[in-house]
């Protein structure tokens, strides 16, 4: 009874008096919400923000209101972009610096006509400097158009060439021209079709045999992938704050009181144990349950998820309770702590996504406690992965967890000896 | 009255300094045993493994006939502790903290909140029970410090220097809490404050460098002293010179020998001041002289060669 009697005692004292754990636990929410604010509302439903391209049309021809069609005309691309007319580059200038929009596209007057003269039709971009990855995407997908749109130009080459010769010698079309025309754009449109008629060639994306259903498996749950990482620097932070309370408790000498009651050594040390497994556990849960709420991450196979905050709970326990072991005051367990956090969210992948790190630091990553857990929550939440997907993940966070356990009740141990 | 605590050739080394060189003693229920001595004399190690916290090097110490090496968990039930320090849960209220250490002893229910009740009368905080013990004075958390290592009715009652840091009207109230607690365990009390040992203490005990230099009633103490008084001379001396100067006269026993002070014992100052203090000027300069009636101090002072705050 005496470790729950100490649990529980630690853990009423925190409910009564939270600030600073809520604080703490506040940091992760605080920085998901900040990418909430930054990315939108539009990832709260399971979607990337769209890039917005504006569109700065001198020419106001037929020709030139397609321009705009290059992002949004469907396919794949009609979820990623977003265009807007501007009037001129002043309103665009304006709409980069308050960050509102990727690129400008400025359609030339003269642009249809030279077109139709078979000369060389210019359209200009301007990216906006302030951003780095979405500008680069606009400017991709317009190269890759142009160089489609140039195909397709060489296909109706021959009835441009009718149009331009019955211009350039001012003459109305004969009922001829007329008909040799509309054969040449369907030869043109029946070859477009034919070439895109090849299906054979297609891409498949290939998931892991789990349900791929519901937003939890769709690759676009942006926060499922963000939020683990945040979560699991946030718990660190929090295991450190309670730690530091106990040693607090340890400096005003209640431990020592405590060891000189009828408890015995190791039914103390479970006690102070059992208190921070139970809060962090209560903490990842709780942290769980805002990006569900608020991010709308589909919470799936809990028991995976539960084995997963349950291992590194013991080993966010256990790293701090060995700290406050080795250290001397609060302020060298502060000092250790939040270095060793720090390290740790450095190689497992918190501030850098470890799935797109070189692969000797991915490997890394994978291997730290908190790269680990992190990478099986994102599994979990962002691909759908099962309990046994997960094992490997789920493994590595409880063997550190037990190995850290094992250190923190030897360090524990030999300090309550010189009590 | 039956021996609760016995103590036996207790020995305990920390590196290269001797803690404990072999220490007895005994206290039976009813007996408040004062133990007496300067930073470093061995007290808190002996408290320490009378609490099952360190492990003796050698000797034995029982507590109501329980081993503390071998049964400490055992040994700790029928113990209670007052540590130096106010060791209690500041955001708590007195009857918060006093409930939970009294969870640790099984104790539960209605019985737990009877004792509570019970011990915060006797502690005089029955009226602040419920208030955050921050707010409390320096006196209130002594007695709530005290009322926490007596909740479990313990047979056994070591407190350490209880009294460090009060006014003389908190410290009073603490010796008569003291002497009340003495009523039903029996009580093993370390202060630096002699005139509270003097007062509170059945026997006493004199340690320094980890030995008990002396051990009896006051009145046994006092009688070693051999009813002497103590003169201090304070300056500047040669003082390897001393002991051949006075080496003739043979009521005058030197006791401290430094550079800078002198203690001598002597059956009447009177008659011998004037011999020493022509001694001393022979080998030095006398600032200061100070002269000490046959005390507990006196006796303090001429085992240990040193006072006891030093």
């Amino acid at each position: 009874m005496g470790p729950f009697i100490i649990a529980r005692h630690h853990l009423l004292r925190i409910v009564r008096s939270p600030g600073l754990i809520l604080i703490l636990l506040a940091v992760p929410v605080t920085l998901a919400g900040l990418e909430y604010a930054a990315f939108g509302p539009t990832v709260a439903s399971g979607k990337l923000p769209p890039i917005k391209v504006l569109i700065l049309d001198n020419d106001r021809t037929f020709a030139s209101a397609a321009v705009p069609q290059v992002f949004t005309a469907g396919g794949p691309l009609a979820d990623m972009f977003e265009t807007s007319p501007v009037a001129d580059r002043t309103a665009a200038r304006a709409l980069f610096q308050k960050n509102e929009a990727s690129a400008l596209v400025i359609v030339p007057k003269g642009f249809q006509d030279a077109l139709l003269a078979g000369g060389r039709a210019d359209v200009q971009f301007a990216p906006n400097p302030v951003q780095t990855f979405s500008p680069a995407i606009a400017a991709a997908v317009l190269d890759m158009t142009v160089m489609i749109g140039n195909g397709i130009y060489g296909q109706a080459a021959a009835p441009l060439q009718r149009i331009n010769a019955a211009r350039a010698a001012n003459r109305p079309l004969t009922a001829d021209d007329a008909a040799d025309i509309a054969r040449g754009f369907f030869e043109a449109a029946r070859r477009l079709n034919g070439l895109m008629a090849v299906s054979n060639l297609t891409v498949t994306s290939v998931r892991p045999a789990a349900e791929t259903a519901g937003p939890g498996a769709d690759a676009k749950q942006f926060f499922a992938f963000v939020f683990p990482g945040l979560m699991i620097f946030g718990a660190l932070f929090v295991s450190q704050s309670l730690a530091l309370r106990l040693l607090r408790d340890r400096a005003r000498g209640v431990e020592r009181r405590l060891a000189m009651t009828s408890l015995s050594p190791a039914a103390q040390i479970a006690g102070s144990f059992l208190f921070m497994v139970a809060g962090l556990i209560v903490v990842l849960v709780l942290l769980l349950a805002v990006g569900a709420i608020v991010f709308r991450i589909q919470l799936k196979n809990p028991p995976a998820l539960l084995a997963l905050a349950v291992g590194f709970a013991i080993f966010a326990a256990a790293l701090h309770l060995a700290i406050i072991a080795i250290a001397r005051n609060e302020r060298s367990a502060s000092f250790m702590g939040s270095g060793i956090v720090m390290l740790l969210s450095l190689l497992g992948g918190t501030f850098f996504p470890a799935e797109e790190m070189p692969a000797f630091l991915r490997n890394v990553a994978f291997v730290m406690p908190n790269g680990a857990a992190q990478q099986g929550f994102v599994d979990v939440l962002a691909h759908g992965r099962t309990l046994a997907e997960t094992s490997g993940r789920i493994l590595t966070t409880w063997g550190w967890a037990l190995v850290m356990m094992a250190m923190a009740v030897a360090g524990v141990r030999r300090r309550a000896e010189h009590v | 009255m039956s021996v609760l605590i016995e103590v036996r050739g207790l020995r305990k080394r920390f590196g290269d300094i001797e803690a404990l060189a072999g220490v007895s003693f005994h206290v039976a229920a009813g007996e408040i045993y004062g133990l007496l001595g300067p930073n470093g004399a061995g007290k808190s190690t002996t408290i320490s493994i009378l609490c099952g916290l360190i492990k003796p090097d050698g000797g034995e110490a029982r507590l109501n006939g329980i081993d503390v090496v071998q049964h400490p968990v055992d040994a700790r039930r029928v113990l209670g502790v007052v540590p130096q320090e106010v060791a209690l849960y500041s955001d708590l209220s007195a009857r918060e903290n006093l409930a939970f250490f009294g969870r640790l002893y099984r104790l539960r229910g209605a019985a737990l909140q009877r004792r509570i009740d019970r011990v915060l009368e006797q502690v005089n905080l029955a009226d602040r029970a419920k208030e955050p013990i921050e707010r409390y004075s320096g006196g209130m958390l002594r007695r709530l410090n005290i009322a926490v290592g007596i909740l479990h009715e313990p047979s056994i009652v070591l407190l350490d220097e209880p009294t460090v840091g009060l006014d003389p009207q908190s410290r009073a109230a603490i010796l008569d809490l003291v002497h009340a607690i003495a009523a039903n365990a029996a009580v093993v009390y370390t202060t630096h404050y002699l005139d509270e040992a003097e007062r509170l203490c059945d026997r006493l005990a004199i340690m320094d460098h980890g030995s008990l230099l002396a051990e009896g009633s006051l009145a046994e103490l006092r009688q070693a002293a051999g009813e002497r008084e103590i003169i201090a001379l304070r300056g500047e001396f040669r003082a390897e010179a001393v002991p051949a100067a006075i080496g003739a006269a043979a009521d005058i026993q030197l006791i401290k020998g430094d550079s800078d002070e002198l203690l001598f014992s002597v059956t009447s100052a009177q008659r011998e001041l004037s011999t020493l203090m022509g001694i001393a000027a022979t080998f030095g300069t006398v600032r200061e002289v100070a002269i000490k009636q046959p005390s507990l101090e006196n006796l303090f002072i001429k085992l240990t060669g040193r006072g006891l705050r030093e």
